[in-house]
């Protein structure tokens, strides 16, 4: 049972002063514009537990939202420390890779999307 | 002129010799410490991934007759040593950074005997020279100090400081200490997973080379809470071998590979009951239904666990089978699921998977 290379991130740094880079294992880079991930948070408080509604408001982030602080959560995850306060959102690496917001990522998409 | 032996003939040599778990030459893995060549005279040392390693004897002897064939050796001595690798940890463990593996041992169903492997999981390894923590996380239900016959508990220093109690070669924390007989936990998530922090963090485990985590069945806070405070090495799924335990066990499975910990594998427990009138087995639940269930979910099978009545009595006596009766058939049994725990461990970290690095 080999770890999937393409969902194990090797390096995770900042891409410049406000977006995220993740170097995965299969040698592909992601950069995350911190806003986008910002609002892509799915915990309780973003996102509704059964429905799955988004519950955050756009407009209650302001645009320079930026990361300060990146933890890991066990080996599957990050969590991320935002400069507008909130932090609950753990963001699983699967999800992180099929989120990958560069060309070839995005006009095609895996086939397994996360859960 | 006799032949000057060089360190390279003799590695040369070794590298013959092939880890069947790791699948390299024992040169290549850095097994080969402190070589010294005076004339004629060879000794080194090899230093395995564990002490429970079922090859030691053959490594030694295959190391001994490769490097005597070596024109010009006159004496070889090998010794033999093991230094259990850390797990490839994404974090720097601060709770437990003396800890080099924690391994929970899990199971979906309740009433598999989880309780009763993970303790003589725990004594193995213990025996068989490691280093070994035992922490009971079945907080509904802690019988881990009754199995292994724990007599007095933990002593609190600073306030805060638990020095855990060691029975068995094991060092061992439950919250079985902090309860009356018949007293239950009723606790909602939060406090589930403050008690995991405290028995990871607040516990002096100092060096260990394995904690063995005894989960509570399901796939629950506590599984969960445990998944995201450390980095695990693998679990261990114990399943009886009948198919509605099997079914609830792959729910486990999926917990842990959804969150990344590796599955070191399954073992099958009350795999069949012999009667001790008439020496019969009787398949009481099936039987290899786990060894199966492991092919088809592409993990390990690390060994069967037969349903006897001595392995019973002996953890409710507190003295587990593999000290109470080492050499019956049970005790091997526990013996070898151990030796093939330690090897899936090894194999884990030795995998190459360097930590992620966060620079943040």
């Amino acid at each position: 049972m080999d770890a999937d290379l393409s969902r194990t991130p090797e390096e995770i740094s900042r891409a410049n002063q406000h977006d995220v880079k993740i170097k995965w294992r299969d040698g592909h880079e992601s950069v995350y514009p911190a806003r986008s991930l910002r609002l892509a948070c799915a915990c309780a408080a973003c996102v509704h537990e059964f429905t799955g509604h988004t519950l955050i408001n756009p407009t209650s982030v302001p645009e320079g939202v930026r990361p300060l602080n990146i933890l890991p959560v066990g080996r599957y995850a990050i969590q991320i420390t935002w400069s507008d306060g909130h932090a609950t959102g753990i963001y699983a690496f699967d999800r992180l890779r099929v989120m990958c917001p560069c060309p070839v990522c995005k006009y095609s998409p895996p086939q397994v999307l996360p859960h | 002129m006799p032949d000057r032996v060089t360190e390279a003939a003799v590695l040369d040599a070794l590298r013959k010799i092939e880890d069947p778990d790791l699948h390299r030459d024992i040169v290549s893995l850095g097994f080969i410490k402190d070589m010294k060549i005076d004339g004629g005279k060879v000794s080194f040392t090899i230093e395995m991934t564990t002490p429970a390693c079922p090859v030691r004897e053959k490594f030694q002897a295959e190391a001994r007759a490769h490097v005597s064939q070596i024109p010009g050796v006159g004496s070889v001595d090998v010794r033999m040593t093991s230094q259990v690798r850390p797990s490839q940890s994404e974090i720097k463990n601060q709770l437990i950074p003396g800890v080099r593996n924690v391994v929970p041992v899990a199971s979906g169903k309740g009433g598999v005997g989880k309780s009763t492997v993970s303790a003589n999981l725990a004594v193995a390894l213990a025996q068989m020279g490691a280093r070994v923590g035992l922490m009971d996380a079945d907080i509904y239900g802690p019988s881990i100090p009754m199995i292994m016959g724990v007599t007095e508990g933990p002593e609190i220093v600073d306030d805060r400081r638990i020095i855990p109690p060691a029975q068995n070669g094991v060092k061992i924390i439950s919250m079985g200490f902090f309860l009356q007989e018949k007293e239950a936990v009723i606790w909602r998530g939060p406090m589930l997973i403050q008690m995991i922090r405290q028995f990871l963090g607040d516990v002096e485990w100092g060096d260990l080379d394995y904690l063995v985590v005894d989960l509570p069945p399901g796939t629950g806070d506590i599984q969960l809470s445990l998944c995201q405070t450390i980095p695990l090495t693998g679990a261990v799924i114990v399943s009886t071998p009948q198919d509605v335990a099997l079914k609830v066990a792959q729910k486990a499975i999926a917990l842990f590979q959804k969150l990344n910990c590796p599955v070191l594998g399954i073992i099958e427990n009350m795999s069949h009951y012999v009667c001790r009138k008439c020496g019969e087995r009787d398949d009481i639940f099936g039987s290899g239904g786990a060894r199966r269930a492991a092919v088809d979910l592409d993990v390990p099978f690390l060994g069967d666990i037969p349903l006897a009545t001595e392995i019973r009595t002996s953890a409710d006596d507190g003295r587990p089978i593999l000290l109470s009766d080492p050499d019956s058939p049970y005790a091997k049994a526990f013996l070898h699921a151990a030796e093939n725990v330690a090897a899936q461990i090894s194999i884990q970290n030795m995998s190459g998977a360097a930590p992620v690095k966060i620079t943040f």
